[in-house]
C-alpha cells in the first residue's frame, strides 16, 4: 500500500470514529498499537511491559482523535503522544526498572532461542540500556526515534516539534555521548 | 562510521530486549478506563470538598465559641510594672503617714507628761538638782573612799561645768580648793606635787 493510500484510509477512519462508529478506533489500534508500544518500550528503557503506557496513550488518543486536524500522518501523531506520556512517566519508570530488571533478563534469556541469534551478549545489553538511559531526555528521544524507531529526521523534527538543524545536533551530541561510555563496544563492532 | 556502530548496538541491544508485552486495546477497554479516571477524579474532587466544608465548619465553631484572646505577654509586662511602681509608691506614702503618725503620738506624749507636771521648771531645777547631786557624791566616794583623786577632780570639774550655778557646784568647787590645799600641804611636807588642779 502507498503511503498516499495509508494517508487517505487513515483519514476515512478518523472521519468514520468523529461519526461514531467505535470500530474505526479499533482499526487504528490494530494498526498502530505495536508500533507504539515498541516505542513506548524503547523510551522508557526497555522495561518490557509497556501495557499501561499504551493504555493511557489510546486513551488519550481517544478523547483527542475528534480534535486531530489531520496537519500529519496519524503514527505521527500518537508517537507525538507516546513520548509525552513517556515523558510525564519518568518517575515510575525507574522504580519499574528496578523490580523488573531480573524478569527482564530472564524473559529475553527465553526470547533467545526463538529470535535470531544476537550478536551481544546480556551483561553487555545491560550496558547499552544503562548508556542510553543515562542520555539526557532530550538525547534519548531523538535516538530512539531515529535508530531504533527508524524515523527520519525530518520526521524526528516534526514529532518533536524541532527544526531539522537542532534533531541533527542532538543527534551529533547523543552519539558523542554513547561513543564515551560504550567506546570498546564500538571498538569490537569495528 | 561511528555513526552506523552505535545504530548497530542500539538495534542489537532493541532486539535481545525483544517485543514488548501489552495487553489488548478495544474501545470497551478505553471507555472502561475513561470512565474510571472520571470517577477518581469525581470522587477526589468531592472529597476535598468535603474535608474543606468540615474544615471551614470546624473552624467557624471554634471561632464562635473561643474566648477573647488574651492582651499579649508584652502589654502584660507593660501593666506589671505599672502596677508594681503604683504599689512603690503607695508603700512609700504609707511609710510617711506612719512615721508622721509616730512623731505626732511622741509629741502628744511628751505634752501630756509635760502638762502632767504642776510646775515644770521647779521639776526641771528639781532635776537638775538632783543629777548635779549625784555627780558630787560619785565624786566624793571616788575620792573618800576609793582614794581616787584624779578620777574625782574630773567629776567635780564636770558639775562646775554642767551645772555652773547650782549649789552642787558650789560643794564641788569647795571639794577641788580642799583637794589642792591637801596637795599643797603633801608637796610641802616631801617637796614636790602630784596633782595641780586648774583654776575653775
Amino acid at each position: 500500500m502507498s503511503a498516499m493510500a495509508k494517508v487517505t484510509e487513515e483519514q476515512t477512519l478518523v472521519e468514520r470514529f468523529r461519526r461514531g462508529d467505535d470500530s474505526a478506533f479499533d482499526r487504528i489500534v490494530e494498526r498502530h498499537s505495536a508500533e507504539v508500544a515498541a516505542l513506548a518500550n524503547r523510551l522508557l528503557g526497555w522495561p518490557g511491559d509497556v501495557d499501561d503506557m499504551v493504555q493511557d496513550v489510546f486513551v488519550a488518543a481517544f478523547v483527542n482523535l475528534k480534535k486531530f486536524r489531520g496537519d500529519c500522518r496519524l503514527r505521527t501523531w500518537l508517537f507525538a503522544i507516546t513520548v509525552n506520556k513517556c515523558r510525564s512517566h519518568r518517575l515510575h519508570r525507574r522504580r519499574r526498572l528496578h523490580i523488573r530488571r531480573v524478569d527482564d533478563l530472564e524473559a529475553v534469556a527465553g526470547c533467545d532461542e526463538a529470535a535470531e541469534r544476537p550478536a551481544i551478549d546480556e551483561e553487555t545489553f545491560v550496558r547499552i540500556r544503562k548508556a542510553v538511559q543515562a542520555l539526557p531526555q532530550k538525547y534519548r528521544e531523538v535516538v530512539v526515534l531515529r535508530y531504533l524507531q527508524g524515523l527520519e529526521p525530518a520526521e524526528v523534527g516534526e514529532l518533536l516539534r524541532l527544526r531539522a538543524n537542532v534533531v541533527q545536533v542532538r543527534l551529533n551530541r547523543a552519539r558523542k555521548r554513547l561513543k564515551e561510555t560504550l567506546d570498546n563496544l564500538i571498538e569490537e563492532q569495528s | 562510521m561511528s555513526e552506523e556502530r552505535i545504530q548497530r548496538l542500539l538495534q542489537q541491544a532493541d532486539q535481545i530486549a525483544g517485543p514488548p508485552a501489552f495487553g489488548p486495546v478495544s474501545t470497551g477497554t478505553i471507555r472502561q478506563r475513561i470512565h474510571r479516571r472520571w470517577v477518581i477524579r469525581s470522587t477526589a474532587i468531592m472529597a476535598a470538598a468535603a474535608v474543606i466544608a468540615v474544615a471551614t465548619a470546624l473552624w467557624t465553631v471554634r471561632m464562635r465559641t473561643e474566648k477573647p484572646q488574651p492582651p499579649t505577654i508584652a502589654s502584660l509586662e507593660t501593666q506589671v510594672e505599672q502596677l508594681r511602681v503604683q504599689a512603690d509608691a503607695t508603700l512609700r506614702l504609707v511609710q510617711e503617714v506612719l512615721a508622721k503618725d509616730r512623731q505626732q503620738r511622741r509629741l502628744a506624749s511628751l505634752e501630756a507628761e509635760l502638762s502632767s507636771i504642776a510646775e515644770p521648771m521647779a521639776e526641771i531645777e528639781r532635776q537638775v538638782d538632783k543629777t548635779a547631786f549625784i555627780l558630787v557624791y560619785q565624786a566624793d566616794k571616788l575620792y573618800k573612799e576609793l582614794n581616787q583623786t584624779e578620777s574625782a577632780v574630773v567629776a567635780y570639774k564636770e558639775v562646775i561645768q554642767l551645772f555652773p550655778k547650782n549649789r552642787w557646784a558650789d560643794v564641788a568647787r569647795e571639794r577641788l580648793s580642799q583637794i589642792e590645799q591637801r596637795q599643797i600641804n603633801k608637796s610641802d611636807d616631801k617637796g614636790e606635787t602630784r596633782c595641780k588642779p586648774a583654776a575653775v
